[in-house]
């Protein structure tokens, strides 16, 4: 059974179509990364797989479960970390720590006051008082400790500080050991990169990429610069390859698929320096996201 | 909702889960009493203290029974009265006087409070964005939408037993007294259910308590015209106001009509869950209107302010200009009805002013639209509050814009404002009477209108302080300030206070214009009073912090 199951999910709100007949198929145990620019749709998907919002047609099912149709059911095994820290701000950290443990049930209270000192975390103060990362705290606390099967985590770093970004992907880690899988919306790509198995791209409600980071690699452009000694050799055109001077005796290959071509079109050149690079995950996405604009 | 999936597996690894104190409808139930405490605690008070004052004023004033029956024949049937207690019945008896006095009185509070309580609860927690974490926990809607509803549910039962304690301690029979009260309260879940359905068609707060708003004052009015107009007494059947007095508390009581709003509230809550059901959580059933291209009222943080309250003006404004016109109507209805001179007296002692002529009875009305235009004042700085505790003053104090220009531009669109709603009730009660035949000056209608000014701009200054000094508190402060000076002289009188005692309050010192002549020094004075306690208010508030 799988942890989260979304086929042809479509939400439109009057006009506007927010997702355009999503998949998406996670296993139980995986870290799953959900990229995309603000707008993209990622609080939608997350309100629609949670049965918040009325999918306009196809279904989510959360361990098999229909969350449109019974998210109760559907919640017993998730845990859910909102986008924004919306939390009671006359109660005390404590106090809607409990509360909302009160409310799902199951909470593992030794790890969420391991999960409190972790997060350097001050539970007797009111959340009026607190600043946004604080709030956010408390909400990932309450969430972490649930050891649920399922954490639904909607840009759970925003405000926080770079050690607690630190402490935040320890836990996540910790979490994929224990089994738990992760539903992770980010536009942060170096988290995503640091913690997911892997991860799909969402673009104006469509999926336009996904799988694992090797995946996406192998998929996208390489970079290859290589310097010759004395001036850079004119070459035969490639298929799949841009080429470029980069320097009076060096060329950039950008290249789309295997590099097996452009290393035969190399032989014979006195070749001094290849550095070859693997594209980074932000530029995979400025990929789609550029290579879409400009079209 | 669909059944249980059977086949739900067994959890894969067995964990330290703890279970504290109640599943998560206790939570939520307990969770929402102590979000409504602080008005439940208002409400409570009021209930209690005005329904024990009541026998011991009537006792007090009243001694001898040849007084009572004087009363009772003479006020029975004057319709200015009916106008705000509803239809009498046994006035010539404590418990008679007391059921016509409180029940009509706080049948209306009992409606105020279902709203308050109801908007609060549902469309208040989506609006805030709480009720997605509330219902990504195993909380089901229909189980938060039920526990809010037992919140509200608990506290009918305290209203009902601070109401019944009151009758109790003022020495009225005890069944009597407990059946009165069931009548009072029986108004909350119908309009805790009217509330139920606007926070489902509304998507913020405001709209939603609007919304409602505009339905209580709708009832109101149904109860108003069938008390006050002959042969329309059947409207007193569409509204859950009119049922409390069709019980007939301690004349002939008819508990068969308790069924009414038994019925009434459950269709509405029934009908509220089954909206809430299939919508999207955040969103109302009323399409929301586009954001729209106007780039008018944008040239400054005041502007702004009228831009984004032009709505909820357009609702009081509204709301003042309905009420005045069809009150305005029925002064023709007013008759002296040979009431003798010394009752006239006593009844003045009552609070309720000469009411036997046209003129009285507009004055009435009136002084009642002193307290409209001072709770409107009172919004006003709320409206100002809540752009600081959403953090929008914040942004706006962060450009270059002052606070003392921003505060002082808002209290200014108040003063504005609460003038403009002065003139249009003045001008439409004028109007109201010419066409139900009264002949009054539209001069004098004006008068009587812009005679409410002085106290909204005192109670705009007041507010204006309290906001500097106390801003989360402010609101609660303002508005409970505008009912309690505006009870006390009612209560004051009744008790036969030392005239200074009762002088406290700025409501015994407005003339009842038109039956009394306008008092220019306590005009002046309350406008003094109010413009010195704003500017304490800019001086406090350019020096504190923003609170959110």
């Amino acid at each position: 059974m799988k942890a989260i199951q979304a086929e042809g999910l479509t939400k439109r709100y009057g006009a506007t179509l927010a997702l355009d007949s999503l998949d998406l198929s996670i296993e139980p145990g995986e870290v799953y990364g959900y990229l995309g620019p603000n707008g993209a749709g990622k609080t939608t998907t997350i309100r629609c797989l949670l049965g918040i919002h009325r999918p306009t047609s196809g279904r989510a099912e959360l361990f098999g479960v229909d969350a449109w149709g019974d998210p109760v059911q559907a919640h017993r095994r998730v845990a859910y970390v909102a986008g924004e820290p919306f939390l009671w701000p006359a109660m005390t950290g404590a106090q809607t720590l409990e509360f909302l443990a009160r409310l799902h049930g199951g909470t593992d209270k030794a790890y969420r006051d391991e999960l409190v000192q972790r997060f350097d975390l001050d539970t007797s103060k009111k959340v009026r008082a607190l600043s946004k990362g604080n709030r956010q705290k408390v909400q990932l606390v309450a969430a972490l400790a649930n050891r649920a099967d399922l954490l639904v985590l909607d840009e759970p770093t925003s405000g926080l500080d770079p050690l607690m970004e630190m402490v935040f992907r320890d836990c996540v880690t910790a979490a994929k050991e224990r089994g738990q899988a992760v539903f992770l919306s980010s536009h942060i790509l170096s988290e995503v990169e640091a913690v997911c198995d892997r991860v799909g791209i969402l673009k104006e409600g469509k999926l336009v990429d996904q799988g694992t980071l090797a995946e996406l690699r192998h998929l996208s452009t390489q970079t290859m610069d290589v310097t010759f000694e004395g001036q850079a050799p004119e070459l035969p055109p490639l298929p799949g390859v841009q080429v470029r001077q980069a320097g009076p005796n060096a060329l950039r290959f950008e290249i789309a698929g295997s590099v097996g071509p452009v290393v035969t079109a190399l032989a014979g050149h006195p070749v001094t320096a290849l550095v070859s690079r693997e594209p980074s995950l932000e530029e995979i996405f400025l990929h789609h996201y550029d290579g879409h604009a400009s079209r | 909702m669909p059944a249980v999936s059977q086949e739900a597996p067994a959890r894969p690894r067995a964990r330290r889960a703890t279970r504290s104190g109640g599943g998560p409808a206790g939570a939520l139930v307990q969770r929402a009493i102590r979000d409504g405490r602080v008005l439940t605690v208002v409400f409570t008070y009021l209930f209690l203290v005005y329904s024990f004052i009541q026998p011991v004023g009537y006792r007090r004033i009243y001694t001898t029974a040849a007084g009572r029956e004087a009363f009772a024949r003479s006020f029975g049937t004057n319709p200015g009265l009916r106008l705000l207690y509803g239809e009498p019945h046994n006035l010539a008896t404590v418990s008679g006087y007391t059921a016509w006095r409180v029940g009509g009185v706080l049948a209306i509070a009992a409606a105020v409070f279902g709203l308050l309580s109801a908007v609060r609860a549902l469309r208040g927690e989506e609006d805030a964005g709480r009720a997605e974490l509330t219902l990504a926990g195993i909380v089901s809607r229909r189980t938060a939408y039920l526990s809010a509803m037992a919140a509200i549910g608990a506290a009918t039962v305290i209203l009902w037993a601070a109401e019944f304690a009151g009758f109790a301690l003022g020495r009225l029979p005890v069944a009597g007294s407990a059946y009165l009260a069931l009548a009072t309260v029986s108004v909350i879940p119908v309009i805790a259910g009217v509330g139920a359905v606007a926070s489902q068609l509304a998507s913020t707060r405001r709209i939603a308590l609007e919304i409602g708003g505009g339905a209580v004052a709708l009832f109101f009015l149904l109860r108003v015209i069938a008390d006050t107009v002959a042969g329309a007494g059947w409207l007193r059947w569409l509204t859950p106001l009119g049922w409390a007095e069709e019980m007939r508390p301690f004349a002939a009581p008819r508990p068969v009509v308790l069924l009414l709003p038994v019925a009434a509230s459950a269709l509405l809550l029934l009908i509220a869950e089954r909206l809430g059901a299939t919508r999207d959580l955040g969103s109302g059933l009323l399409p929301e209107r586009g954001g729209g291209s106007s780039l008018a009222l944008l040239s400054s943080p005041v502007a702004q302010a009228l831009r984004s309250q032009r709505d909820s003006l357009i609702v009081w404004a509204g709301g003042f200009a309905v009420f005045s016109f069809i009150l305005g109507v029925v002064a023709s209805s007013v008759s002296s009805n040979g009431i003798p001179a010394g009752v006239n007296r006593q009844v003045a002692k009552l609070g309720a002013g000469s009411i036997t002529t046209p003129a009285g009875y507009l004055a009435l009305i009136f002084f009642i639209y002193v307290l409209g235009v001072s709770l409107f004042a009172c919004a006003q700085v709320g409206a100002a509050r809540r752009e600081e505790a959403g953090q929008q003053l914040e942004t706006l104090l962060a450009l270059p814009v002052g606070r003392t220009g921003w505060l002082t531009g808002r209290l200014l669109l108040g003063a504005v404002a609460a003038a403009l709603i002065c003139v249009l009730t003045g001008l439409l009660t004028w109007a109201g009477a010419a066409a139900g035949g009264t002949s009054v000056q539209a001069g004098q209608m004006l008068e009587a209108g812009l005679n409410c000014l002085p106290a909204a701009l005192l109670f705009l200054g007041v507010a204006a302080l309290a906001y500097a000094v106390v801003p989360r508190a402010s609101a609660a402060i303002a508005y409970g300030l505008v009912v309690l000076t505006f009870l006390w002289q009612a209560v004051g009188a009744l008790l036969s206070a030392p005239g200074w005692l009762v002088g406290l309050t700025p409501f015994a010192h407005i003339g009842l214009v038109p039956a009394q002549p306008f008092q220019v020094v306590a005009a002046v004075v309350m406008i003094g009073i109010g413009v010195a306690a704003a500017a304490a208010g800019l001086a406090v508030f350019r020096r504190r912090d923003l609170i959110a």
